[in-house]
């Protein structure tokens, strides 16, 4: 299924959809591909749901969760979901919707129902493993952090005076890059990372430059790139750049990516000539 | 360090080299001789004598004499076969989701994988074609000089090119395939050794990565058009065709 | 010392700040959160954090100002040792946050910018973006993932808490936690717990809070025995955008940029908003609140926009209450600043803000309140004594509360930019605390404690899960929350009347007495969400009934609580002479009241139901005075009121002499 950035949609074109799918129909239907724990096989169920004006996916699953009957009248057990904020800030709850990785609570149905004419289609993300239903464990996202030392390692937390000084322009390039929550898009739709590789991602690539940048943080700038060059670091990116186009934070994660290949670069040449 | 016991594999230790060297070999040489080679191939098409010209510059790289072999192997065969066994790896570790996420870079990922493979099968085609080294297994078509004439060269390549329908698209999907792959390498080069960072500037690489890319694949299709149409009729027959000897074709 | 642990509930701001702070005291950290600690509530934060910083100061404000802006927006509820040691610490806290890489907005200089938020008259706070807490959490976030890779904290994400663990001394050893995945329950050892486990907002159904507000932990230590103090002050801030699943918050920077609220002066005028003309418009807190305009503290925005929509029946919208938040006028400069808090309308609402006004309307926010904790007042200071074993103790010795989950900081009414601050200061500050303790702990390590406590509390959870999981009736867990968060939302929210109010607490009853009956469409032992769900309803349901019985024994007006029914009249005469009796009467009552009111509810459970209490509020620095934004007659009750201050001085002063 083709996945459609959010931001395509036209306004009035949508309006007009909308107002459509309203008249036409009362209910629509979701299909969520389910597994009852990590060792269990996939199944898929339908819902059908009464159709309501500003739904989102996160919605529909509530109303799942209230009424786990299918659309072949079927008692099932809810289905299971990660969420939290609803407001596309926390990164809880993403997963694949019709193919395409993004936040549930974002995920207006109005949009679905547009993509495609068949029911709208759920499934959990496939690069982690499935802990229940749309629920998977996203640690090793965690864990490339802790690799890649994203954190500043200030002396104390006693009062030592503000911290450095950053320009206009410097806090404009920290902040977009400070907004990734490890959300996951970026690696489920990222073609090198799988089970056969060991990349470790472009969002941790792109704290590892994150902290680099930061004056106080480039303390570990080795380090960072020690572990990006390393197996499963920046020259695992292949370049399909699909992570800066599903990201839905909008993080520049290729001008990382290649800013991660500078750095790399000129990191090992020096290492080459004894600085 | 992140893994400080585990007794690492060599790949491993120098993994950053090792692909640093990967995208590097891949456009100087081995990208830089298929220019060459296109170029000195499209020289078929020159005016004047048909085929004098690619006698010429062909000529030129054999006078090299014996250290032609040496230079082929270390700046050609060698690391066109490392670019290519990588190569795989760097394949066979990538799962595509072109279907799924259809962007043009992503489709763009896809086919470099895609066309890499083309490339591969393709240059060992045509290596047991046309090199001399394609001989003991029935192969290496092509003569630099016989009594027959000067444009022998010329006169050789086009006879295995014409010898089978089929042979003239193989070459065509072989050398666009080739041509693709150097070109969007390029492009991804430049990305990974931190040239182009901003969308803007890799976005102005790409129209200069396409059109290097058009050009290149026009040569190289102009070459095999050249080749593809050569007229036989006049000069005298040769010896050692390729595909006479596999499938014992009758002269 | 290294043997000593101390489990930290709650991965917020609060929960966070602890637990690096303690680490970096070389204490063993257990931390519990039933989300990735990433994902906690903070995020949601879109403001910024106050404090006093050099900017400001340069225009005479101080620590002082910020300490007396928010115990006079909190209408004087909140004791006020705590909030003056706060307001001392926001500028070092800012400072620690701009060493660990917050992204703060800068000046062209390099300095943190600051903006003008609710409540204040002067640039306090300091933002990123307008994702601030987002921006705030994430630095914690990094500096315990620190600690987590040197061993010093261990995390146990998607861990719900089930309860604290109380030896029979009363002091608490420990907590239950169940894993949310295998619904494994187990029991941690702690020589100190921390409660840092946020609001109840899910109490209201739909509120700005996220899906792990339901107040579950709170309700879970309350039963155990802490006290719940002040619940019925629950903040509804004014600017939220209505949506199915969520009320999504609009943050006060929208305002504090120049955003204004306004409605077409005919009702419901179906004109494109941008063809109305200005004369056609009423900004109704411009108009009402000359001084403050669009940025009067939270409950009084939320009271007008209440007011205008119901009361003048000038909601924008016929079938659904609303006004307008314009930002239409504002330069793209500005704009750029709120770009974060503009994407969430335009992603959820369809419209671009930047050229169409928003349509928001209030929502549920935030517990003021909270479980009850203590503090000891430094005489010197007027602050609190640093380290002291009393700071942000509940009342069962080792349990200790921060963040929004204890009541202490913002009293009837909780400043924006204060929570963010009140939060990361808990935080840092009950380390110290903590370290002290544990170093002089009377009843020795928790390792001590014997097993059989811990596998008690483990078999008792296990029980409970296991009746819930029984029960068979036809209730259904979601229809019940839904039931509930109605009939708190109409009924004690932003007006409160005491008949409503009991109609509430009849159908908390109701709801009670159903929830016996409910039954779980899921039964099993793996991820479970429908049973934590309904376990978490049942906590709702108590923490409903400690909100509503609060406002309903609080005949008052105060902060968030507004109850018509006991507002002071305010003076009307045109006459000086008058205006000035009345004013006099204004402030009579307004003594009486505060002689009476000016209390913190205290709720105990017990087995036979929730007791109240109350408790007096320590006014040592600022003594209160009225909260007049707006009122007609500001002045002169503010006149006769000091002259009745200086009157009891000098009558003390006498009878002393005598």
């Amino acid at each position: 299924m083709l996945c459609k950035n959010r931001r395509q949609y036209d306004a009035k074109e949508l309006e007009a959809a909308s107002a459509a799918i309203i008249a036409m129909a009362k209910t629509f239907t979701v299909t969520v591909q389910r597994q009852d724990n990590p060792h269990g096989g996939k199944y898929s169920e339908s819902f059908e749901l009464p159709y309501e004006p500003g739904m989102n996916m996160t919605t529909v699953l509530q109303r799942i969760a209230a009424n786990p009957v299918t659309s072949d009248h079927q008692t099932s057990a809810p289905v299971a979901y990660d969420a939290c904020c609803l407001e596309e800030i926390c990164g809880a709850c993403t997963m694949v919707i019709n193919g395409c990785v993004r936040q549930a609570c974002s995920a207006l149905i109005d949009n679905l129902l547009q993509e495609s004419t068949g029911p709208i289609d759920v499934k959990p993300m496939s690069k982690f493993p499935v802990v229940r239903d749309l629920v998977v464990n996203r640690k090793p996202m965690f864990e490339s952090l802790k690799r890649v030392k994203a954190w500043i390692a200030v002396d104390g937390y006693h009062d030592l005076g503000a911290g450095p000084r950053v320009s206009v322009p410097q806090q404009e390039e920290a902040y977009p890059l400070s907004r990734c929550m490890t959300c996951g898009c970026c690696v489920e739709a990222c073609p090198q990372f799988n089970d056969k590789s060991s990349f470790i991602g472009p969002a941790a690539i792109s704290q590892a430059i994150l902290f680099n940048v930061h004056p106080t943080g480039s303390i570990d700038r080795e380090h960072r790139l020690e572990v990006l060059t390393s197996p499963g670091g920046i020259a695992d990116c292949g370049n399909s750049q699909n992570c800066v186009k599903v990201c839905p934070k909008e993080i520049p994660l290729t001008d990382s990516i290649a800013k991660a290949g500078r750095d790399t670069t000129l990191y090992k040449l020096r290492q080459f000539f004894g600085r | 360090m992140a893994h400080p016991t585990e007794s690492v594999s060599l790949q491993d230790k120098h993994y950053f080299l090792i692909r640093r060297l990967h995208s590097l070999l891949g456009l100087v040489p081995v990208g830089a001789f298929l220019c060459v080679h296109l170029l000195a191939n499209a020289t078929v098409l020159a005016p004047g004598e048909p085929g004098g010209e690619f006698q010429k510059s062909i000529e030129r790289i054999h006078a090299l004499g014996p250290f032609l072999v040496p230079v082929e192997i270390v700046f050609i065969f060698l690391p066109l076969l490392f670019h290519s066994l990588l190569g795989f790896q760097i394949v066979f570790n990538s799962e595509s989701n072109a279907q799924q996420y259809r962007y043009g870079s992503n489709i763009r990922f896809m086919l470099q994988r895609v066309t890499g493979i083309l490339a591969f099968v393709f240059i060992f085609y045509h290596v047991w074609q046309m090199h001399w080294f394609g001989k003991p297994v029935g192969g290496g078509a092509f003569e630099l000089h016989s009594e027959s004439g000067a444009a022998t060269g010329a006169i050789t390549t086009a006879q295995a090119i014409q010898h089978a329908w089929w042979i003239a698209p193989v070459y065509g999907v072989g050398v666009l395939s080739c041509v693709f792959h150097l070109a969007n390498g390029l492009w991804t080069s430049l990305i990974t050794w931190g040239i182009t960072i901003r969308p803007q500037s890799q976005r102005i690489a790409g129209y200069v990565c396409a059109t290097f890319g058009v050009i290149l694949g026009l040569i190289g299709m102009g070459a095999l058009s050249g080749f593809r149409t050569f007229d036989l009729k006049s000069p005298p027959p040769v010896v050692g065709d390729a595909h006479a000897n596999i499938a014992d074709h009758e002269h | 010392m290294a043997h000593q642990n101390v489990v930290v509930v709650g991965g917020g701001l609060a929960g966070l700040a602890a637990a690096m702070r303690l680490a970096e005291a070389g204490l063993h950290v257990d931390l519990i959160s039933m989300v990735p600690v990433k994902r906690s509530h903070s995020v949601c934060a879109q403001g910024g954090i106050n404090s006093v910083n050099e900017y400001t100061r340069q225009q005479g404000d101080n620590e002082w100002l910020h300490l007396d802006d928010t115990v006079y927006g909190g209408d004087f509820l909140q004791h006020q040792p705590p909030v003056k040691e706060m307001c001392d610490w926001a500028p070092r806290v800012i400072d620690l946050l701009d060493r660990l890489g917050v992204t703060f907005n800068r000046t062209n200089e390099g300095l943190r910018d600051q903006r003008r938020f609710g409540g204040t008259l002067y640039k306090r706070t300091a933002f990123a973006g307008a994702t601030t807490g987002q921006q705030l959490i994430y630095a914690l976030d990094e500096q315990v993932r620190r600690w987590e890779a040197d061993g010093l904290v261990d995390k146990y994400e998607y861990w719900e808490f089930l309860g604290p663990i109380l030896d029979d001394q009363g002091q608490c050893r420990g907590v239950v936690a169940q894993d949310m995945f295998s619904m494994e329950i187990r029991s941690f050892r702690a020589d100190a717990v921390v409660l840092a486990t946020g609001g109840c907002g899910l109490v209201y159904g739909r509120s700005t809070m996220s899906m792990i507000c339901t107040g579950g932990a709170a309700a879970r230590a309350f039963r155990a025995g802490v006290n719940y103090a002040n619940g019925e002050f629950i903040q509804v801030h004014p600017t939220a955008i209505p949506g199915t699943d969520k009320l999504r918050l609009m943050s006060e920077s929208a305002r504090g940029e120049g955003g204004r609220v306004w409605v077409p002066k005919k009702p419901q005028d179906d004109r494109d908003p941008m063809s109305i003309p200005a004369s056609e418009r009423y900004y109704f807190l411009e108009e009402r609140y000359p001084e403050y305009g669009n940025l009067v503290p939270r409950d009084i925005a939320t009271r007008e926009i209440f007011d205008v929509c119901v009361n003048l029946n000038l909601s924008v919208e016929q079938d659904r209450l609303c006004v307008y938040l314009d930002v239409t006028e504002l330069p793209a400069t500005t704009l750029k600043k709120l770009d974060g808090i503009l994407e969430i309308y335009e992603k959820f609402q369809g419209d671009n803000p930047r050229v169409v006004p928003m349509k928001i309307f209030p929502a549920v926010h935030y517990s003021m309140g909270g479980l009850w904790a203590d503090f000891e007042r430094d005489d010197k200071t007027g602050g609190m004594v640093i380290g002291s074993p009393r700071n942000h103790l509940s009342n069962v010795p080792g349990l200790y509360v921060i963040g929004e989950a204890d009541y202490q900081y913002h009293g009837g009414n909780r400043l924006g930019a204060n929570s963010l601050l009140s939060c990361i200061f808990t935080g840092l500050f009950v380390a110290p605390t903590i370290e002290n303790q544990l170093t002089s702990l009377k009843n020795g390590s928790s390792n001590d404690a014997p097993a059989s406590l811990f596998d008690g509390a483990v078999a008792e959870h296990k029980q409970q899960m296991a009746d819930l999981i029984a029960r068979n009736g036809d209730e259904n867990p979601y229809q019940l929350h839904l039931e509930l968060g109605d009939s708190m939302t109409r009924n004690v929210t932003v007006v409160r009347r005491n008949k409503d109010i009991e109609s509430t607490l009849s159908k908390i009853a109701e709801l009670t007495a159903r929830y016996k009956h409910i039954s779980l469409a899921d039964k099993g032992n793996w991820t479970n969400q429908n049973f934590s769900f309904t376990r978490a309803l049942g906590d709702m349901l108590l923490m409903a009934r400690v909100i509503a019985q609060g406002a309903l024994q609080r005949d008052e007006c105060r902060g968030a609580h507004f109850e018509p029914d006991f507002q002071i009249t305010a003076p009307d005469a045109d006459d000086p002479a008058t205006l000035r009796k009345q004013a006099t009467t204004w402030c009579q009552s307004f003594k009486k009241k505060n002689e009476q009111w000016l209390k913190s509810t205290i709720a105990k459970y017990t087995p036979d139901g929730v007791e109240f209490s109350y408790e007096d509020v320590d006014t040592s620095l600022i003594p209160p005075r009225p909260r007049t934004y707006g009122l007609k007659g500001a002045e002169i009750i503010g006149e006769v009121w000091s002259e009745m201050l200086a009157a009891a001085d000098s009558d003390k002063e006498a009878k002393v002499g005598t």
